[in-house]
């Protein structure tokens, strides 16, 4: 239980440095020499110094969206198995709850960019309520994958010790289709290039960070954080699906997880280097592409598993 | 029994003396609201405490030496009792400063009386334990609730409402009786007890003729058709008892027939999951195209149904299937979207009922702000839309979890069960999403922004009946969002009652299921408490200034230049084009000095669309031609009935 919570204490502090490496990866594709590895800590501490500019339109729920948004981030993370070892809570369906309590969150980021009347954020906000709807159908795809193979309904029995191994032995080659599903989930669900770029500077063509436009000081801060903790989430579960070797608590387990993570990590810079952004209609079809690779591959197991 | 004709009486009792009073505007609302909820409280007592001990009551009456009327009280009936008491209660508290119009006291009685007749008729629906006290029920059901959707009568759009109304229970009252005359065909009997014993063909059309008629009466797609007209028309709190328990009536004839029949076929539960996916999706897609608040929520309606039929549909293929922790696990689920949807689908509608009694206005995009001056209505609001998207801490996540656990039981199964459960859990999460985006537009376009219009300026949450019943639904919703424990007892007891080869032995699961859902509901409490004082933290002493929306460099924005409910839907509708066809009316904007211009959108019903092309049409060409066949002479008249008994005694 203290190893669980001193891991969660870690992810939540270490999660905006290695979102510094995508930086870090796009400024080597630009030739550029980068910002520094450490910029996200940089940021979030000027952004806590300061204080906040709230328009007249908004009212409380605009001051609870990054609260909330936060807080599904880093309850999500405490029934996450960081590193393989057992998360700080986990119950059978408790993947159900983490994937309502993030709709939780995408609810409330809506409802604090409605709040400001403005259209930018309206657009952003409509967009934000669409593309998850296809991802959430691919999260269960695979979940049913998973529960085929496993019989259970939580992320410790995927992603703990040896599992995601015995995973691997039970179905390898359908597997490489949900490391992939979930990568393009990784990508539309932390607004990264090609569903959305959060570098572009014409507020029309965005879709996070218009949202969170009028957001300032420490809120945008709070804003920020629980982004870096929801990139985190997925970045560790394609980490465990990657890397599944288990050696206890060992220095290689650790080891492997970071070096797992990093190449995550680098994984999101190349993929936003090399390609652009979709076309705003083109992103359905990309997204659903993850749901036909989940769904070939519960089908190829309903063969292997018999 | 007997308390139970008693509260009943003393609701009906109320009824009349409304209409006795119906001069006096303020003593005939005091008489109709104290003796309405006096009598659905008692009701409501007395169901709860039969429901905990699970006791069967019984009653019969002889009426003119023929038919016996036998009613009964089981688990079952006593769950629905407890919903229909229940938000019927709040319902008619809440009218209590609804219904104002002191200009028209005669209406404003009839009202009541009526409502007094459909919440009695509706209790008796689902006690009654024959065919005849049913049918007969039913169909004061369906005539007083007829009565109240054309409260305002003058209005031709309530009158077309109310008539598209009256054909559809009609229609679906024919497949009913359908259903029961060939139960009589095959047994002699009106007694429930002998549709057991039909042969196993006839089962078949005897639950597929009442799955139509009791569908159209809940709102399965496609005979949906009239909820959206029906409930904006009805007075706010009409709709919400309508939406909220009426419908469920049909969810409760459909269960009913289910295990009556006792035959436990794949066929049905495919049947009642298909139906359930097709409705959740079809239902939510078109309640995020509607532009009428309360149109809108009918349409959520038929979404809800489908959630429900979800529910229901895998725990019949668990039954079929022998895999009886699917079955308890789905038909709970079930159980528990039925009360839960009540509760959170009567306080929004009573909040939009709110919303239209101080704007005037059911249209989404006259809207905006109403945040700020209705903050109670608002936040009933959210609460009841965070509920109704299934978002946890709301009671909505609870019901839905039970699905999804049930769902993921069907997967380890074979073939046709298998590809069921995973259409069955796809389609959940879907449902989930679309309903998401469906009330962050309600919330984000109605409740917040800026008034778009001068009906949403300056107005008031004046009436403090109305605010007490939102209230109170909006404590329920996050009580059993956070212990389910305290209610979980009514659905499991509903649910072993129904006697499919199951019993309390699976009490355990639910148990630990419903203390998980405390503890993550804790974990969350906890953390947000945490993050808030965080918050708290970086902001103390800060200097917090006001400003206008950052409008990304453009300095003259306008309340006209928010996105409106229509601009934020048309994203995803684009999505569902071929089973949501729009049609818009844009005159182009040409020449120099244009014209002033104008956009309408409208989404179409498929099912409304075809009906009329398949049905309507084809009945009235027809009908055309035997037009000659009516010539207005009565003695013809009385010759056809003579001609028809004549010609029917052939066959009997």
């Amino acid at each position: 239980m203290t190893e669980s919570i001193i891991l969660w204490i870690l992810a939540i502090l270490l999660a905006p440095l290695f979102a510094g490496i995508i930086f870090k990866v796009k400024a080597f594709f630009g030739g550029r020499l980068g910002s520094p590895l450490l910029i996200n800590y940089y940021t979030l501490i000027k952004l806590m110094k300061k204080g906040s500019v709230y328009s007249n339109s908004t009212t409380v729920i605009f001051r609870l969206g990054p609260i909330i948004s936060l807080c599904s981030a880093i309850v999500v993370l405490m029934f996450l198995p960081i590193a393989g070892r057992a998360p700080i809570f986990s119950f059978n369906g408790d993947v159900i709850f983490i994937l309502y309590l993030l709709g939780l969150g995408r609810f409330f980021t809506i409802a604090a960019a409605m709040d400001t009347a403005s259209p930018f954020e309206g657009m952003g906000a409509a967009r934000e309520a669409y593309f998850p709807i296809i991802c959430e159908a691919t999260m269960f795809m695979i979940l049913i994958f998973f529960f085929r193979l496993t019989g259970e309904l939580k992320l410790s029995a995927y992603f703990a010790g040896s599992s995601t191994m015995t995973l691997w032995n039970l179905a390898g080659a359908p597997l490489l289709f949900i490391v992939i599903a979930f990568f393009i989930i990784l990508l539309t669900e932390n607004s990264r290039v090609p569903v959305d770029d959060p570098a572009t500077h014409l507020e029309l063509t965005m879709i996070h960070e218009v949202m969170i436009l009028d957001h300032s000081g420490p809120d945008l801060g709070l804003i920020e954080l629980g982004a870096f903790c929801k990139l985190f989430f997925y970045s560790t579960i394609i980490t465990k699906l990657i890397l599944p070797f288990d050696y206890g608590l060992s220095a290689i387990t650790f080891g492997l997880y970071i070096a797992g993570l990093i190449i995550v990590y680098i994984a999101i810079g190349v993929t936003e280097s090399v390609i652009a952004r979709y076309r705003m209609d083109k992103v359905p079809q990309f997204i659903l592409t993850s749901f036909a690779l989940a769904f070939f591959a519960t089908i190829i197991t309903l063969e292997f598993l018999k | 029994m007997s308390q139970f004709f008693m509260s009943i009486l003393i609701i009906i009792s109320g009824g009349f003396l409304s209409l006795i009073f119906a001069k006096q505007f303020k003593l005939l609302k005091f008489l109709a609201v104290l003796l309405l909820s006096i009598g659905c409280l008692t009701g409501l007592v007395d169901v709860v405490t039969k429901l905990l001990q699970s006791g069967t009551s019984f009653a019969s009456f002889k009426y003119l030496n023929i038919f016996s009327l036998t009613f009964q009280i089981d688990a079952l009936s006593a769950f629905f009792l407890v919903a229909i008491f229940l938000v019927s209660l709040l319902a008619t508290i809440y009218s209590f400063h609804y219904m104002d119009d002191s200009k028209h006291p005669v209406r404003t009685a009839t009202n009541y009386f009526f409502f007094s007749i459909l919440i009695a008729s509706m209790a008796l629906v689902v006690t009654a334990s024959n065919m005849i006290t049913f049918m007969l029920s039913w169909e004061i059901m369906s005539l007083s609730s007829f009565f109240l959707v054309i409260y305002k009568y003058n209005e031709p759009e309530n009158r077309k409402a109310g008539y598209l109304y009256f054909v559809f229970s009609h229609v679906g009252a024919m497949f009913i009786f359908a259903a029961f005359g060939i139960v009589y065909g095959y047994t002699g009997s009106f007694e429930f007890s002998a549709i057991n014993s039909l042969p196993e063909t006839a089962k078949i059309v005897v639950f597929i003729f009442s799955f139509i008629g009791f569908g159209s009466k809940a709102g399965i797609f496609p005979f949906h058709v009239w909820l959206p007209y029906a409930h904006p028309s009805a007075p706010s709190h009409i709709s919400a008892v309508m939406s909220g328990v009426m419908i469920k009536t049909g969810i409760y004839g459909i269960i009913k027939m289910y295990v009556l029949l006792s035959f436990h076929t794949l066929l049905f539960g495919n049947i009642v999951l298909i139906a359930g996916v097709i409705s959740g999706i079809l239902g939510i897609v078109y309640a995020l195209g509607q532009h009428d608040l309360k149109r809108l929520l009918a349409y959520s309606s038929v979404e809800n149904i489908g959630i429900i039929l979800i529910g229901l549909g895998i725990g019949m293929i668990g039954v079929a299937s022998k895999n009886p922790l699917m079955a308890a696990l789905g038909f709970t689920g079930g159980f528990l979207h039925i009360l839960n949807h009540s509760i959170f689908k009567s306080l929004l509608f009573m909040g939009a009922g709110m919303v239209l009694h101080k704007t005037g206005t059911r249209s989404i995009d006259a809207l905006g702000g109403l945040v700020k001056n209705m903050k109670v209505t608002g936040t009933a609001v959210i609460i009841g839309s965070l509920a109704i998207c299934g978002l946890p801490p709301f009671n909505g996540f609870v019901g839905e979890f039970f699905i999804y656990i049930a769902g993921f039981n069907g997967v380890t199964l074979t073939k046709s069960a298998f590809v069921m459960s995973c259409f069955g859990i796809i389609s959940l999460a879907v449902i989930g999403g679309l309903a998401l985006a469906c009330f962050t537009k309600v919330i984000g376009v109605v409740f917040q922004g800026e008034p778009r219009t001068n009906a949403a300026v300056d107005v008031n949450e004046k009436g403090p009946t109305m605010l007490f019943s939102m209230s109170i639904l909006a404590g329920i919703c996050i009580v059993i969002g956070i212990f389910p424990q305290l209610i979980i007892q009514l659905p499991i007891n509903a649910v072993s009652a129904l006697g499919l080869g199951f019993d309390n032995t699976l009490l355990e699961p639910f148990t630990k299921m419903t203390g998980n859902i405390t503890l993550s509901a804790t974990i969350f409490m906890v953390s947000l408490l945490f993050v808030i004082a965080v918050q708290w933290f970086f902001y103390r002493g800060k200097n917090i200034t006001k400003s206008g929306t950052w409008g990304c460099g453009f300095t003259q924005p306008t309340v006209k230049m928010q996105y409106t409910g229509s601009s934020y839907a048309s994203f995803i509708l684009d999505f569902f084009k071929p089973a949501a066809p729009l049609s818009e009316d844009h005159p182009a904007i040409e020449g120099r000095f244009p014209e002033k211009t104008y956009y309408k959108s409208h989404i179409n019903d498929i099912a409304e669309l075809n009906m009329n092309r398949a049905i309507v049409n084809p009945v009235l060409f027809l009908f055309d031609k035997l037009r000659w066949i009516q010539h207005g002479d009565i003695h013809l008249y009385i010759g056809y009935i003579l001609l028809a008994i004549v010609l029917l005694l052939f066959f009997i």
